[in-house]
């Protein structure tokens, strides 16, 4: 198995921690993420998480800053398992740099029906939002 | 609306005359008071939405290439959450990487009904939602005034057996 420069295996392991940084108050409440932290770039079709659980919350908030929140307000982080992204019939790929990066990738597309791909989409990032635990920053 | 309560009050009238205009007096001061207490909570509701646009007002909002909050979006949320019945909760907002506006009727983690508001002159929005192991999406059209029947009775489906989480009134 072919090891990535964070050392890191490539495949990304269904019980990984994946770290999806919160840079709008509008992405969570008091109690959860909101499934629109997960929807994906609609120039890549990718939502950019980091491999990363909960702890150690120091290195997680590092990552964030550098790489997320860039002269933005870090509020959280989103946590789940790669297994909950692959449940809802999507795939988690490593693509480093920067280390620890990976994306969710196979979002529903449509460009002839945007607003029914959006609908998927939607449905889709529920199914992994219901199962994120919020880590407030 | 002083001499409108005096009318109102109890035990003023001395005549059928004037109990049938205390009647009408009160009936115009019940209406009024709904209509102050949900125009109140619909313009909170407002500008929580318009500080999220401002919040989400640059691309990159999120850290990677998140096309900013489109403003004719944000109008035409606003005009969803005016046509929303008055007794239906209100919903919370959330930002879209593509630049449209998410409206959520959240109960809890796995109920939860979502309307993506987005800048389109079609009026097509596309909702999803979460029903314990239920879930589904589809489209609706939205006329800017008469909110889609198919939209109200999945909100109402979602909120109706408790509202803990979403927006109290």
């Amino acid at each position: 198995m072919e090891i990535l420069p964070s050392g890191l295996a490539e495949i990304v392991a269904d019980d990984e921690d994946l770290a999806r940084f919160l840079t709008s108050s509008g992405q969570f409440n008091s109690t959860m993420v909101k499934h629109t932290a997960f929807l994906p770039n609609p120039k890549d079709h990718a939502t950019s998480v980091f491999r990363h659980g909960a702890a150690p919350v120091d290195s997680l908030w590092r990552i964030g800053l550098e790489h997320a929140a860039v002269g933005r307000t870090l509020h959280g982080a989103a946590i789940c398992k790669a297994q909950h992204v692959r449940s809802a019939l999507l795939e988690v790929q490593a693509n480093e740099p920067p280390q620890r990066h990976a994306d969710i990738v196979g979002w529903p597309v449509q460009p002839a029906n945007p607003e029914m791909e959006k609908a998927q989409q939607k449905e889709l990032a529920m199914n992994i939002a219901q199962y994120a635990q919020l880590v407030s920053r | 609306m002083g001499v409108l309560y005096g009318l109102a009050s109890p035990g003023s009238a001395v005549s059928p005359a004037a109990e049938s205009i205390q009647h009408g007096a009160r009936s115009v001061v019940s209406a009024l008071e709904r209509s102050q207490a949900l125009f109140g909570t619909k313009a909170s509701a407002i500008s929580d939405l318009w500080k999220l646009a401002n919040e989400c007002a640059d691309a990159g909002w999120d850290g990677s290439d998140a096309a900013p909050i489109n403003l004719q979006a944000v109008h035409n949320a606003v005009a969803f959450i005016r046509a929303l019945p008055g007794l239906l909760p209100l919903p919370e907002f959330a930002p879209e990487p593509d630049g449209a506006v998410s409206l959520d009727w959240i109960v809890s983690r796995n109920r939860l009904f979502s309307v993506s508001v987005n800048a389109g002159a079609s009026g097509r929005l596309a909702y999803a939602w979460l029903d314990g192991a239920d879930r589904g999406h589809a489209v609706a059209r939205f006329d800017g005034t008469t909110i889609p029947a198919r939209i109200l009775d999945g909100i109402r489906a979602i909120t109706a057996h408790g509202n803990s989480a979403v927006r109290s009134r």
